[in-house]
């Protein structure tokens, strides 16, 4: 039977550098929210924070071979790298089929390098709710960089946006006219684009892309790059380190950095906060009582679901808590 | 799940990691790996099950090897190995005898598997 080990054994471990606790922390924070209150509780603030690259795309655009091929080259100039990979869980079993690792084989054996596969488990936007306290558990670990790879995305999942301070975005040739690249969601989120599978062509997308960023009317002092790449043979990918680097000190000299840290937090205090009233409700308003209402709803009263719903909260009171005075 | 060294039968693998998934398990599909990368995977994932897919016929020699590697690496008993392929009953309770938790061998019913994880690995 597997062997248990308890929160301070593991901290401790894991300061050691121990990558076991590292797996193993991040397994707690996974599965149990509620955990990471007590294991950030052993953390000061005195870690250097790492540098966060985002990584997104649709599904098959080679986010992850992209990835082993852009991880190598920071490992090779000497830095630690800590992946996360997200792929979706199944809406039916609640299963994942966890396929980002199989690309990454030629690095994992790097000392300097940590990856892990996480399943969405039903949350959208294009990552797992554990992405954010899995990226803290890297920066304890010392990690010069964080690359969080999201599912295979369609237009609107931009989550990864908010976690990150380089976010690539990756597209194929074959993506669209230039209505599709103009478009709000995905398309406008990146901080450099790449069209990847050069071999293939992709020349008139990367001009589509120029038009759309010369185009833009909120000046932000970076003009995005659009590059092309090969992430099987390499070709392109020295341009693309330059590049996330160039725009790592734009974001520090322009003070940006600073805005995208503080964004990073409120999401995730957001996240919180919705996560905590949603227990909150979950215990004030049982299961059975929404299943009368849908049941009622589906009896003929389709019309009513906000009236019900609405009567449903209308007798919940908040009530906010006094500061108990010291 | 994965296949120690490249003996080219990715099939199975992926249809019992397929079957695995469909039954609400979240599955990292490793691919042809060698003993470190399998090792090595299955500390970074913490994963409760290492699947060995094997139809190379030197399932006796790798299934030590990864064993090995993980009590080097002092996880023996942080993981439950399962064997499948085309491994001949003969070598069942050999590969029993080093720690494998059970060897599912050609005719394996997908569900056989899924009973055997969930009856033997703690929520």
């Amino acid at each position: 039977m597997r062997k248990t080990y308890d929160i301070e054994t593991l901290i401790q471990n894991f300061k050691n550098k121990d990558k076991v606790a590292l797996a193993k922390l991040i397994t707690l924070v996974e599965n149990e929210p509620d955990k990471a209150l007590e294991i950030f509780k052993h953390f000061d603030n005195s870690d250097k924070d790492s540098y966060i690259i985002g990584i997104t795309g649709s599904p098959g655009v080679g986010k992850s071979t992209l990835i082993n091929i852009l991880a190598k080259q920071l490992l090779d100039e000497g830095k630690s790298v800590g992946v996360i990979s997200v792929d979706p869980s199944s809406p039916f079993s609640g299963g994942a089929f966890l396929g980002d690792r199989v690309r990454m084989t030629e690095v994992s054996l790097d000392p300097n390098i940590f990856i892990r596969s996480l399943a969405s488990r039903g949350h959208g936007g294009g990552i797992s709710r554990a992405v954010f306290d899995i990226s803290l558990l890297y920066e304890a670990f010392g990690m010069d960089v964080i690359i969080i790879e999201t599912v295979g995305v369609g237009q609107s999942e931009v989550d990864i946006y908010n976690l990150t301070y380089t976010t690539v975005v990756i597209m194929v040739p074959g993506y669209g006219d230039s209505i599709q690249i103009q478009k709000a969601g995905i398309i406008e989120v990146g901080d450099i684009y790449v069209v990847n599978k050069k071999d293939l062509g992709g020349e008139d997308i990367v001009v589509q892309l120029e038009m759309m960023l010369d185009d833009a009317t909120v000046q932000t002092g970076w003009r995005p790059p659009a590059l092309m790449t090969n992430s099987i043979s390499g070709e392109g990918i020295d341009k693309l380190v330059e590049k996330i680097l160039e725009h790592k000190n734009h974001l520090e000299l322009s003070e940006a950095l600073k805005k995208k840290k503080k964004n990073r937090f409120e999401y995730k205090i957001r996240n919180l906060l919705t996560y905590k009233v949603g227990k909150v409700l979950e215990s004030l308003i049982s299961e059975e009582e929404r299943e009368k209402i849908s049941n009622s709803i589906l009896e003929g009263g389709k019309y009513k679901i906000y009236d019900l719903v609405h009567d449903l909260f209308r007798n919940i009171k908040f009530e906010k808590k006094k500061e108990s005075s010291k | 799940m994965s296949k120690p060294g490249v003996d080219g039968h990715w099939r199975g693998g992926v249809i019992v990691s397929r079957g695995l998934r469909d039954a609400g398990m979240e599955v990292v599909f490793g691919g042809f790996q060698n003993v470190e990368q399998i090792v090595e995977s299955a500390i970074n994932e913490d994963v409760d099950v290492i699947g060995l897919s094997m139809h190379s016929g030197a399932h006796i020699e790798y299934t030590k090897r990864v064993i090995d590697l993980l009590d080097d690496r002092g996880v023996k008993d942080s993981f439950m190995i399962l064997c499948g392929g085309v491994i001949p009953a003969q070598d069942f309770p050999k590969l029993e005898e080093m720690g494998v938790a059970k060897v599912f061998g050609p005719g394996t019913v997908i569900q056989d598997i899924v009973d055997f994880i969930r009856e033997n690995v703690k929520e």
